[in-house]
């Protein structure tokens, strides 16, 4: 194979993986809006399943559950993550490799084993004591737990990028070390809170397996929903949701790097 | 121990009470010259009371063996350009660290303006220091930094506004004082550095090594720049640098270190001329040193020949200068004298390598066994050259002997 045909390979590999990324997506997207009911055939365009959607209360208590578990979730992380990045951050010197090993190890966990030790311990915990009933609040919590590693690490690596002598230069200019945070630490590492909280926000809509072993009858998220209804068959309502969710992480991901990208010009 | 803090704490609400009325009347004056003229109110708002440093038994060590600074007694007088000068790891930027606060001693006192300061943390002292990384806060534009120390203070915005723009006129910072950070040169960032420390007038400005990433010719522009602001402030200024160069041109006086402890205190032309020990000479850049191996009062008898000294130098207070096993020979301070001349302090040799730098130049002259520099100035008469017999004349009077 000579060099030129190398390089053509390549770019062929290039759109091959875009298409087995995005086609689906679009395949999707597309028959959300087709006026039969099928999978194989558009007919036509319309918007009667999202009307038919709106209209299901089922499907709009699982959205409002999704959006409550992934803003609370995502702030409460985004206070504790980034207390433990500046923690990691303060101490670097020491030795603590095995403590950032254990912010990390949540995150090459698989999922179904978070998933299934976290239910164990909530139904342990419930049993013994009658608190932590599974339900929203055990929900939040799971995906607290998970969403903490990725905020300290962006937290973390933010501090590590700045000049050491900033925060000697913030004391020897008068700061207390209440207006240390407020005046330097925090709009210091702002774009780097934003992304962690699109971040968490993200991974939470996203997230199917630890939802569905921590969640109670009455706390279905959208990933839930539908893999519940997709035993019953795909139908176009579902295609719209996807639809939908897409719409939605697309925004969030657009607004994280719009408030980012407004800081630095 | 405890009367101490406390009194430490009121010395630090005297200084933050003189520091507000000082700058009052600073506004008051900026105000009137709004009308008058604008360069007396710069003059005005930026005179101050200069403050003295005083370290006693100052010590530092980091982990087990690291000492930083053994024991250093070191006064600083009000108003002075004060350089510590030293090698890497000789403990000047840990004394400077102290100074800042940044950085607490083992054991000691630390006094500055009369105040007891060993235990007062950095944001309540009236000390202000300019970083070598210049650490200018990357989210902020160059207004909001110089502002910074005012605004952490409480300083009302008008009246902010007003003394940042003073210093910024001081300082010649012009159009700068809108832009980014990362918008900024290296030179520019030093002078935004050094207005925003002085911005706070602060009773001491600390510099820690500010122009050493910077290129030659910036470099010596604002070694120029530095001295007409501190002779116009008539501030306490510590400077530190390992540039011995550097030093002799900006001090009123220079401490030298090695290994945590003073070696030498005093202004530039003693350490130079006078060191008073072998480390001393060999860090401003002496290499002429040699051993004597006998003494008979002013007559040396040396490695490299028989030397004569001046009797008076030996009553000058130094006591090494008695005892002193070692003699320094300057190279800019003799002569060269072609062929071989006979006389007292003549030391014949001979040339074995020559650097031709235009407006002096440079000579390795062999002298028996051992090696002698020779800064000659190029006065357009003839120039030795390599192989060369010669004579090397030195005076009495330039002789200095020390101890190792």
């Amino acid at each position: 194979m000579n060099k030129r045909n190398f390089k053509r390979g390549l770019k062929g590999f290039w759109w091959l993986t875009i298409v087995f990324l995005y086609l689906p997506l679009a395949v999707v997207m597309l028959f959300s809006f087709n006026a039969a009911n099928s999978a194989a055939h558009f007919t036509g365009f319309s918007l009667r399943w999202y009307i038919k959607l709106f209209g299901n209360q089922e499907i709009i208590s699982a959205i409002g559950n999704t959006l409550v578990l992934a803003i609370v979730s995502s702030v409460i992380a985004l206070v504790i993550g980034c207390l433990i990045g500046y923690g990691m951050y303060r101490h670097r010197h020491r030795k603590l490799g095995w403590l950032i090993i254990l912010i990390y190890l949540p995150i090459v966990l698989p999922d179904i084993v978070f998933g299934i030790s976290e239910m164990a311990f909530f139904v342990q915990i419930h049993q013994l004591t009658g608190f932590l009933k599974p339900g929203l609040g055990t929900m939040i919590i799971a995906h607290v737990t998970f969403e903490i590693p990725f905020v300290a690490l962006i937290v973390y690596s933010r501090f590590v990028g700045l000049d050491p002598s900033l925060f000697e230069a913030a004391k020897d200019l008068y700061a207390t070390p209440f207006k240390r945070v407020m005046h330097f630490m925090l709009p210091t590492i702002k774009p780097a809170l934003i992304s962690a909280f699109f971040l968490s926000f993200t991974l939470s809509v996203d997230d199917f397996v630890i939802s569905f072993f921590t969640s109670g009858p009455e706390s279905a998220t959208l990933p839930i929903y539908i893999w519940s209804a997709i035993k019953k068959g795909i139908s176009p309502e579902i295609n719209a949701i996807a639809t939908l969710m897409i719409g939605g992480v697309a925004l969030a991901a657009v607004m994280s790097l719009l408030l980012n990208r407004r800081r630095a010009t | 121990m405890t009367e101490m803090t406390t009194s430490a704490h009121s010395g630090v609400e005297n200084s933050l009470h003189s520091g507000a009325g000082s700058g009052s009347l600073g506004n008051e004056a900026g105000s009137k010259a709004l009308d008058a003229a604008h360069e007396a109110s710069r003059e005005n708002a930026s005179r101050r009371q200069a403050s003295s440093i005083q370290m006693r038994g100052l010590h530092k060590r980091f982990g087990k063996d690291t000492v930083a600074l053994n024991g250093v007694d070191l006064d600083i007088e009000a108003g002075e350009f004060f350089t510590l000068l030293g090698p890497s790891g000789c403990g000047k930027t840990t004394m400077l660290r102290i100074l800042a606060g940044l950085e607490e001693a083992d054991d000691g006192r630390l006094t500055i303006g009369g105040k007891d300061v060993t235990e007062v943390p950095p944001h309540h002292r009236s000390v202000n220091t300019v970083f070598q990384s210049y650490a200018l806060f990357p989210h902020l534009s160059v207004r909001e930094n110089l502002a910074f120390g005012l605004k952490m203070r409480g300083m009302p915005q008008a009246q902010r506004e007003q003394k940042v723009a003073e210093i910024a006129g001081f300082i010649h910072l012009g159009d700068l004082i809108d832009r980014r950070i990362d918008q900024l040169s290296g030179g520019q960032k030093q002078r935004i550095a050094l207005a925003r420390a002085l911005v706070c007038e602060p009773d001491v400005l600390l510099l820690d090594e500010p122009l050493s990433a910077l290129d030659a010719g910036l470099r010596s522009q604002l070694q120029v720049e530095l001295l007409r602001v501190q002779k116009r402030l008539g501030m306490t200024f510590v400077f530190v640098t390992h540039d011995q160069d550097e030093a002799m041109v900006m001090s009123d006086r220079i401490a030298v270190l090695n290994g945590g402890n003073i070696q030498q205190v005093g202004a530039p032309r003693d350490v130079y001329e006078r060191p008073a020990n072998a480390f001393v000479a060999r860090f401003m850049g002496h290499d002429n040193l040699y051993r004597i191996t006998a003494r008979q009062g002013g007559r040396l008898t040396t490695e490299i020949g028989e030397l004569e000294v001046e009797e008076q130098e030996i009553e000058e207070g130094n006591q090494h200068a008695t005892q002193g096993e070692l003699v320094l020979i300057r190279p800019e301070t003799l002569d060269l004298k072609p062929g071989r001349v006979e006389g007292v302090n003549h030391l014949p040799g001979r040339i074995t390598e020559r650097l031709y730098r235009g407006s002096h130049a440079e000579f390795r002259i062999e002298i028996g066994s051992v090696v002698l520099q020779a800064t000659v100035n190029n006065r357009g008469r003839h120039l030795p050259e390599v192989g060369d017999e010669v004579t090397v004349v030195v005076a009495a009077e330039d002789l200095v002997t020390l101890s190792e």
